[in-house]
């Protein structure tokens, strides 16, 4: 496909900017991932890092994936997805569709459990030849620099904006789009969104019922020392705020969109002053037997009769848990919060 | 009173032409956005200024030789001769007068003014118009960088090449300046200075900036148009630094104005402030007093007027 051509389908994959108050505005996505897919391809090639019948191999059981597999249709490369059990079938069939290779994992690795095995895995992979090549979401700095353009849409269709919230899992859209909003918003307040069991900010590691955010890996592109504020949410406040963002607005969104939401909703309220966007990353429809389905949400005890109208402080990463808890990061790096070294690195 | 008019060999009427041209202080943007096949367009959105002007007289006579007083304002000459070139009158001579308040090699735009005020004086004196892009052209040819002194409308002008990129059909916002020069001794000339390298990481911070100055110019957001100032000028430290920079950011800051604009190639800039602001007074007044206190000698500027800038364009 000519580049052009592959620009005009990107194009279609922006955010609609959609207003949900007087000071809160939603950046929409379809497939949020699509962009740091086609930015890290794109500069692979012109890096010549890739040439072009190179296979591109990746460690996902989410969107990234599929972005790359849309985008490596495009530019007619070969694409080995690796993944695990946890990957949803539409997602795999989707894949496949767009003629990517998808590889299951099925025994955890005694350190870093499936995540870490699902690396070794592509490591093993790209040893075949010099026309392999990781895409790293989690290590490559194309991840973060593919948010330019949402910043872009964003000032140009927004104007001033004061907060931005996002949910974190690579550290790709919110460091990315902090750095080049920050560029122009300097006093820009930065709010990520996790969940409890994720490592990002320095929560033990545990089994973690959210997807699409956290990470059990410390990821490169994470820059912690962008976030004034952290707030960890659970799955089940996650699933019923993505009804309660249905049932009120008609956006019919992910989970994390859900997580996203239930915090920038508050934040707003409280800082009616403040311009606030917030980021929603994929649409409803890969969630239709799960989140949207009220006997899977009455079977999971997914339902949470009242959600908490203001989240926990805590002054210690650890001390967050059970229900919407927050933390006032204030830029600083995570050794300076968590006071101990992560060692559990996507480097590994 | 009628100007004095003589016949040429051809027929055609010539007079005395005038021409003048408004200076700048900087530029609200300098950058560059990516152009097709992996190229850049250098571009940038001046910051005119109506304290300094260039008015050009034109004499013209039949002698075929162009002299031009003062004799150093060797682009004025090559405007005048490329504009009698476009215009077919490539054989005509005459003394070109220039009469400038703006200081050379600072970032004040003085040879764009020059320009562009020569070449309005030849077209006087022919009695024809040049358009705002004619005349870009022709002074990008004699300059090879030049700003965007021409348009009365704010646009985003690709200065090597004398192309507007996208015009925002409006005039630049008026503002109020306060300004100082980081560097009184320091001279830059345009051609001289390499200019700036660019990666591609710095072009995706241009396309932030330059959809946030869009919409700034369009719907008349001056915040938003000091907040593109601010962050273009801090890009372009890495290229030019200006000594005293950090300063004057905290200084707008703490008086709270809307931002700070910097020459890119030169050594000037200012602190932005809303005209209509009713604290204005004010906050200029304490600007002044705080750059005495950094032994900074700050001038209180103003926009360009665009309506008349729009008069003899």
């Amino acid at each position: 496909m000519r580049p052009q051509a592959a620009a005009a389908l990107l194009n279609a994959f922006r955010a609609r900017l959609v207003p949900l108050s007087d000071n809160l505005v939603a950046a929409v996505f379809p497939l949020m991932k699509i962009f740091p897919a086609a930015f890290c391809i794109e500069r692979a090639r012109r890096d010549g890092a890739i040439g072009p019948r190179s296979t591109l191999v990746e460690s996902s059981s989410g969107t990234m994936a599929l972005g790359l597999a849309i985008v490596a249709k495009w530019f007619c490369h070969r694409l080995i997805v690796v993944t695990d059990q946890a990957c949803d079938r539409v997602l795999a069939r989707r894949m496949q569709d767009l003629g990517a290779r998808v590889e299951i994992v099925d025994a955890p690795a005694p350190v870093g459990g499936l995540q870490r095995a699902r690396l070794d895995r592509v490591r093993e992979i790209c040893a075949r030849g010099d026309d392999y090549l990781w895409v790293n979401q989690y290590d490559n700095a194309a991840n973060p620099a593919a948010y330019a353009s949402l910043a872009a849409q964003l000032a140009g269709e927004v104007g001033r904006i004061d907060c931005l919230i996002g949910t974190v899992g690579s550290g790709g859209s919110m460091c990315g789009t902090a750095e080049y909003l920050g560029a122009l918003f300097s006093d820009l307040y930065v709010i990520g969104v996790d969940t409890f069991g994720s490592v990002l900010f320095g929560q033990p590691d545990r089994p973690r019922g959210l997807r699409g955010l956290g990470n059990s890996l410390l990821p490169r592109n994470l820059d912690h020392t962008r976030f004034d504020e952290v707030h960890w949410v659970s799955v089940q406040e996650a699933y019923t705020a993505t009804r309660l963002l249905h049932q009120t607005t008609s956006l019919f969104c992910g989970g994390t969109s859900g997580a996203c939401w239930m915090v920038a909703r508050h934040w707003a309220e409280q800082h009616p002053d403040q311009r606030v966007v917030c980021l929603f990353p994929d649409d409803g429809h890969r969630y239709v037997h799960t989140i949207y389905d009220d006997e899977a949400m009455d079977a999971g005890g997914y339902w949470v009769p009242q959600l908490p109208a203001a989240p926990r402080e805590v002054s210690d990463p650890r001390d967050a848990a059970d229900t919407w808890s927050c933390l006032r990061w204030s830029l600083r790096s995570y050794a300076d919060v968590v006071k101990e070294p992560c060692l559990i690195t996507t480097a590994g | 009173m009628e100007p004095i008019t003589f016949e040429y060999q051809n027929g055609h009427g010539c007079r005395i032409g005038r021409g003048w041209c408004a200076g700048h202080h900087g530029e609200l943007f300098q950058g560059a956005i990516a152009g097709d096949h992996g190229t850049m367009r250098r571009c940038l959105m001046t910051l005119p200024c109506d304290n300094f002007q260039s008015s050009v007289s034109f004499f013209p006579d039949s002698s075929g030789e162009l002299r031009v007083d003062p004799p150093h304002k060797e682009k004025a000459r090559r405007t005048v001769q490329y504009s009698l070139d476009a215009l077919g009158f490539h054989y005509l001579g005459g003394v070109i007068v220039v009469r400038s308040n703006i200081t050379e090699c600072k970032g004040y735009g003085s040879s764009t003014a020059d320009c562009v005020a020569a070449a309005l004086a030849v077209a006087d004196a022919l009695r024809v118009k040049f358009t705002a892009q004619e005349l870009a052209r022709l002074v990008v040819d004699a300059e090879q960088a030049s700003d965007n002194l021409m348009f009365c409308d704010a646009v985003l002008f690709a200065h090597r090449e004398g192309v507007v990129i996208d015009d925002y059909a409006r005039p630049v916002p008026r503002l109020e300046l306060v300004a100082i020069d980081s560097e009184p001794d320091r001279l830059i000339d345009t051609l001289d200075y390499t200019p700036a390298s660019y990666s591609w990481k710095d072009l995706q911070y241009f396309e932030v900036l330059v959809t946030a100055l869009r919409r700034a110019v369009r719907t008349h957001d001056l915040p938003l148009l000091g907040q593109v100032a601010t962050a273009s000028a801090g890009l372009n430290q890495r290229v030019l630094p200006k000594p005293g920079y950090a300063d004057l950011r905290r200084l707008a800051r703490e008086r709270g104005a809307l931002g700070v604009a910097v020459a890119h190639s030169g050594t000037v800039m200012s602190v932005l402030l809303d005209p209509d602001d009713p604290a204005i007074e004010h906050k200029i007044e304490a600007l002044h007093l705080d750059a005495a206190r950094l032994g900074l000698q700050a001038a209180r500027l103003t926009t360009r007027d665009a309506h008349a800038q729009r008069r003899i364009a």
